[in-house]
């Protein structure tokens, strides 16, 4: 205290100029408010129609030349000097709120925005411009709205999350087919897939054509690829969060359609007078009943089905705390015969946001996600004489409060922290042969993962803002469990266990790891609709995607690190230009990216990965990086709406043991990459729209020369490359048209129909190139000549061009 | 359908071609023209020592370029020699010409179970190695046959609707590790002219992570003699059991991968690890392997009397 008014004494005899040097200092750690009076102004924005809170609003103090952006609960809240200020409420796809606030106290002020479609004639005048991308500090993310991704042309008229995203700069598949997604030379797994908060093990349904959310429940879909803010963790190359609806507040809402695949039905209803509300909703595939009466004997037990189950419900108590729970259920079934096999998600997610006072925000998330598989032959008949049965589930269980301090508009701090607890059991298998049977139970694995962080975003400048923050995370492999060490022996081969392995008790800890993680990000405009922006993150991950395939098969097993696999790192640095044009109308961007991936996993030849107690012996461990220059043009507003797209990149990996130690491309490197998306309301009730993609192919790996062994013909590289060559590219347009009912259906509702066309020139894209032994039988001559008989072969997952028709309906 | 010779990947994968054409996103194949590389030819052993009496064979070739439509290159004049772990050393003689080393007494046989065989070939200055082992094999308890109906008719050159799955009975020997190849006999003859019809077991299952150590070999696996047409009243049908080692389980695991690596599940192509080692580590790595198995056998001829009546 004393201490202070010296400080206090000091400053007001120093000279002017010092006094400027302070003064800067202080607003640099502005943490703690100057003698001027303020107050705070906070509160929701929602969607008018339904109650839904909207993510990511832009609220603009006009006078203070500030602003802030709603969180993914549609809170906000701004401190202020005492005064009268014009507030302004801006989102993307929606009219512009203006309020004049009277800030003499704290306040609340809740807002609700309408849809700019209800109004599309309007032309709508701004004076001040909605240019958030170019001045939030949020780079390399990619935010697709709900509206666009439903009028995209989609694989059989489904409406796809993971396809769209797909079309997105920096971001590529395998192929057709293929499940996930790959993000700036990450493979798959290192994706962390959030579904309100929980993470989403395998985001596909039916192998990977379709995914498993349901695009009835979705509100809002963000893509960080790179900037990663601090909140976020245990993934290292990107993070794709998923918010699903709450429920129409307002009134009750059922949405539906038939598709080519799916049948869908959504239900919302407020209860307790709007104080809550909640939805439902399901789909399931209908194949297999169509089919069913055209199928005969054996065929008859057909199982073909995928269906999932979303459901939410919120509760509103006073002003200060909101509850939410919400849940996914999906699982595919499949099966002929006694053979069955079927996979699925389950997630459970419990939220409470807390409100402190106007200035701290609270979101306490609690969830439980679990993915399993099981496979086998005569798996439910426990008599059979002959069986099979193969299972593998892993759980988490987490806690994760976050926390928002809205200090000042140009102070936001954040914190928090997650704890994670980890069980996998990896495999457990019975066969039954002739009435005997055995058992396989591979060990289970326990782990818990923590992580705390903190995070300030700062306006330095008018120009210039930082985020800057630190996340650490610390992960415990805990017993009970049996650890081995592997013999070492020429890279690229199987190394053999050690025994007797360590044996550990329940409780014991038998590895841990520590990671700190920087996240930083810095914003510098160049004038009012351009600016530059600099980012790097650290990102960590301890649990892995076991994986030798093309494309990630349902069965691949996640397995925790342990002493014999470290975590996964990457660091990645960004470095983007944005500007806008015509008054928004058009946003574009250019950003080059570098990112260092370390102990990475690849495989030994001939890798067991399934029900093998020693798989951590097939395992090789290297590095990676990826690079590249993404280009996106985006047309947000007008008729025509969409966005083009170029990404040049490369991404390879370095494995002791492959491509005798060099540097090899990844399977997912694709150095061209372009995707156009346009849409096009041509009037009220009919919108057209089309994709088109074109993409260098897929690396491959060839032979080099031939030869028989045991009468068959085989192959050899000479040079033990791998992926030295690549496959033709792959191009492709899609077309739809959605058109509204003219009639009200029953009176009272709405109806589209929805007619699209993939791959609408009919091309037969390679998904891959291999060669093999001629199919054909060997002619005489053939044999008598001992000739080698072998072919390529082009395979490709869609052969033709898919016409669909879906039908939506919404009272 | 019932696909018999199955592991748990291509099962997977078969019953996933087989969803996918029925909502119209079947994959298609086409054979295309492919413009590769060519590498330094390769010596290539192919040959088994086996404790059956009679001729044995081990053939020596050149690789050549992948596509290569030229017959395949003999290698000739190489002093081949295999000798066991008791001193025995018999002489290979390519006496025909043709680049196949023969040893052979109508009376005995070369091979014994529990014997380590050293396979020797000098050829100009190289010297190749390679080494084998016989491991015990299991008898044949019986083969029996079941009427069955496919579901579909099979295509011409798959044979009739109607018919039987042959399938034997053997026992694993208990302890865990014993690998076999069980191989089709058809009129007295071994019938495994694709590598896609290989059938290997790890104990009675398809793998080691399977828990089978002494069972009865699992069903899959009895019927992996029945591939992909049913049997015929008649029909002079049998099966041969050869155990193999290890290291000749996971090769020949890498051949039917190799062969068989379509689709959108396919692992990435890699070399085939040989057991044959050049004498000289900087020279030409050789292909191939020389194995060593004891041999089991049953015959039968389906008779209609005998059959088992058709499972529902």
């Amino acid at each position: 205290m004393n201490r202070l008014r010296i400080n206090h004494q000091n400053i007001s005899m120093k000279s002017k100029i010092q006094k400027k040097w302070i003064g800067l200092l202080l607003s640099f750690f502005s943490i703690a408010s100057f003698a001027q009076t303020k107050h705070t102004v906070s509160g929701y924005v929602k969607d008018i129609a339904n109650g839904e809170g909207l993510i990511g609003v832009s609220v603009y103090v006009r006078e203070a030349q500030t602003g802030v952006v709603t969180n993914p609960y549609g809170f906000y809240s701004l401190t202020l000097p005492a005064g009268t200020y014009t507030v302004v409420y801006s989102y993307i796809g929606y009219q512009k709120n203006t309020k004049t606030i009277e800030l003499n106290a704290d306040q609340t002020v809740s807002i609700e925005l309408a849809d700019e479609s209800e109004n599309l004639k309007e032309v709508t005048i701004s004076t001040k411009k909605d240019d958030e991308n170019v001045r939030s500090i949020e780079m390399s993310v990619n935010k697709v709205e709900m509206k666009t991704i439903r009028k995209m042309p989609a694989l059989l008229g489904e409406v796809d999350l993971i396809r769209s995203i797909q079309l997105l700069p920096g971001v590529t598949t395998v192929g057709e087919g293929a499940s996930g997604f790959n993000v700036r030379g990450g493979d798959i797994s290192q994706n962390l897939v959030l579904l309100d908060e929980a993470p989403v093990f395998n985001s596909s349904h039916l192998f990977g054509f379709f995914s498993v959310f349901n695009p009835d429940v979705v509100k809002d879909v963000k893509l960080f690829k790179g900037g990663i803010p601090a909140q976020y963790g245990g993934r290292i190359s990107s993070i794709l969060d998923v918010r699903m609806k709450e429920g129409n507040s307002k009134k009750r809402e059922i949405n539906g359609g038939i598709g080519s695949i799916f049948s869908r039905l959504t239900y919302e209803q407020p209860f307790a007078a709007g104080k809550g509300s909640f939805i439902v909703a399901a789909r399931r595939s209908y194949i297999d009943i169509l089919a069913k009466p055209f199928l005969n004997k054996d065929l008859k037990d057909s199982k073909f089905n995928f269906y999932d189950l979303t459901a939410k419900v919120n509760y509103r108590l006073g002003n200060k705390d909101t509850f939410f729970a919400s849940g996914y259920l999906g699982k595919d079934v499949f099966g002929g015969g006694d053979f069955g096999f079927g996979w699925g998600n389950k997630t459970l997610t419990g939220r409470w946001n807390h409100i402190f006072s106007n200035k701290l925000f609270m979101n306490m998330t609690a969830y439980y996600s679990n993915y399993d598989y099981n496979l086998g032959q005569n798996e439910n008949d426990k008599n059979a004489k002959d069986r099979f049965v193969w299972n593998s589930r892993i759980v988490t269980k987490s806690i994760k409060p976050d926390f928002t301090y809205y200090i000042t508009p140009n102070n936001q701090l954040t914190f928090g922290g997650q704890y994670i607890n980890y069980d996998s059991s990896p495999g457990k298998a019975t066969a039954v042969s002739e009435g005997e049977g055995l058992n396989l139970d591979l060990p289970s694995r326990h782990a818990d993962e923590s992580a705390i962080y903190i995070a300030n975003e700062q306006k330095l400048t008018d120009k210039i803002s930082l985020q800057y923050g630190i996340r650490y995370s610390y992960f415990r492999s805990l017993g009970a469990g049996i650890e081995y060490s592997y013999r070492d022996t020429t890279a690229g081969i199987r190394k053999q266990p050690i025994f007797p392995g360590k044996e550990y008790q329940s409780g014991d800890v038998i590895k841990t790891y520590g990671n700190f993680e920087p996240r930083f990000a810095v914003n510098i405009g160049l004038n009012s609709v351009s600016s530059l922006k600099i980012s790097y993150n650290r990102m960590s991950q301890y649990l892995h995607l076991l994986s030798n395939t093309a494309a990630s098969s349902p069965l691949d097993v996640w397995t925790l690190s342990s002493s014999n696999i470290k975590p996964e790192l990457a660091d990645q640095v960004a470095l983007g230009w944005f500007r806008n044009f015509k008054d928004n109308m058009y946003e574009a961007s250019v950003e080059v990216y570098y990112k260092k991936l370390h102990n990475q996993l690849d495989y030994v030849v001939g890798s067991d990965l399934l029900l093998n107690q020693f798989v951590e012996g097939d395992l090789l461990t290297g590095r990676g990086r990826a690079y590249g220059a993404e280009f996106y043009l985006k047309k947000n507003k007008g008729r025509l709406t969409g966005w083009v797209s170029y990404t040049l990149s490369k991404t390879e990996r370095q494995v002791e043991g492959v491509n005798n130690g060099n540097w090899f491309n990844a399977r997912f490197d694709k150095p061209h990459n372009f995707t156009t998306v346009a849409i096009y309301e041509l009037n009220k009730r009919l919108t057209l729209s089309s994709n088109f993609t074109i993409t260098s192919g897929t690396p491959a790996t060839f032979p080099t020369n031939g030869y028989t062994w045991g009468g068959y013909s085989l192959g050899n590289n000479y040079n033990n490359a791998r992926n030295n060559n690549r496959i033709p590219a792959y191009h492709r347009l899609d077309l739809a048209a959605t058109l509204k009912a003219r009639k009200k259906l029953f009176g009272i509702g709405e109806g589209e129909w929805v007619f699209s066309i993939y791959n609408v020139y009919n091309r037969r894209n390679a998904f891959s190139v291999y060669t093999r032994q001629n199919e054909d039988k060997p002619t005489a001559s053939e044999k008598a000549q001992n000739l080698l008989r072998t072919q390529a072969v082009r395979y490709s997952v869609i052969g033709s061009l898919i016409p669909s028709i879906t039908y939506n309906f919404k009272f | 359908m019932k696909k018999q010779n199955i592991n748990s990947k291509t099962v997977f994968f078969q019953i996933a071609i087989v969803l996918m054409a029925i909502i119209g996103l079947s994959g298609c194949e086409d054979v295309i023209d492919l413009k590769t590389e060519t590498g330094p030819t390769q010596l290539v052993v192919d040959g088994w020592v086996t404790n059956q009496p009679g001729k044995q064979t081990i053939t020596l070739s050149w690789s050549s370029g992948y596509f290569d439509s030229n017959p395949i290159q003999p290698v000739l004049g190489a002093k081949v020699t295999v000798t066991d772990n008791i001193g025995n050393v018999y002489n290979f003689a390519d006496s025909a010409g043709n680049g196949k080393y023969t040893w052979g007494l109508a009376t005995d046989s070369l091979g014994r179970i529990g014997r380590k065989y050293t396979l020797r070939i000098e050829y100009e200055k190289e010297v190749y190695t390679a080494q084998n082992e016989i491991k015990r094999v299991p008898k044949i308890d019986s083969i029996a046959y079941t009427n069955e109906t496919l579901p579909i008719k099979p295509d011409k050159d798959k044979g009739q609707k109607t018919g039987y799955i042959v399938e034997f009975y053997a026992r694993d020997f208990v302890g865990a590790g014993d690998t076999y190849w069980i191989k089709e006999v058809l009129n007295g003859k071994t019938n495994v002219d694709k590598a896609e019809k290989i059938s290997i077991a790890y104990d009675a299952a398809f793998s080691a992570g399977a828990p089978s150590d002494g069972l009865i070999f699992i069903q899959p696996l009895r019927r992996s003699i029945t591939y992909d047409s049913l049997y015929q009243a008649g029909s002079h049908v049998g099966v041969e059991l050869h155990s193999i080692t290890n290291e000749a389980f996971y090769f020949l695991q890498q051949v039917v991968d190799q062969s068989t690596n379509g689709g959108i599940y396919a692992t990435p192509i890699a070399n085939i690890k040989s057991n044959v080692t050049n004498a000289d580590p900087n020279g030409r790595k050789a292909l191939g392997y020389f194995g060593a198995s004891a041999v089991s056998r049953m015959e039968t001829i389906v008779d209609p009397a005998k059959a088992r009546p058709e499972e529902d």
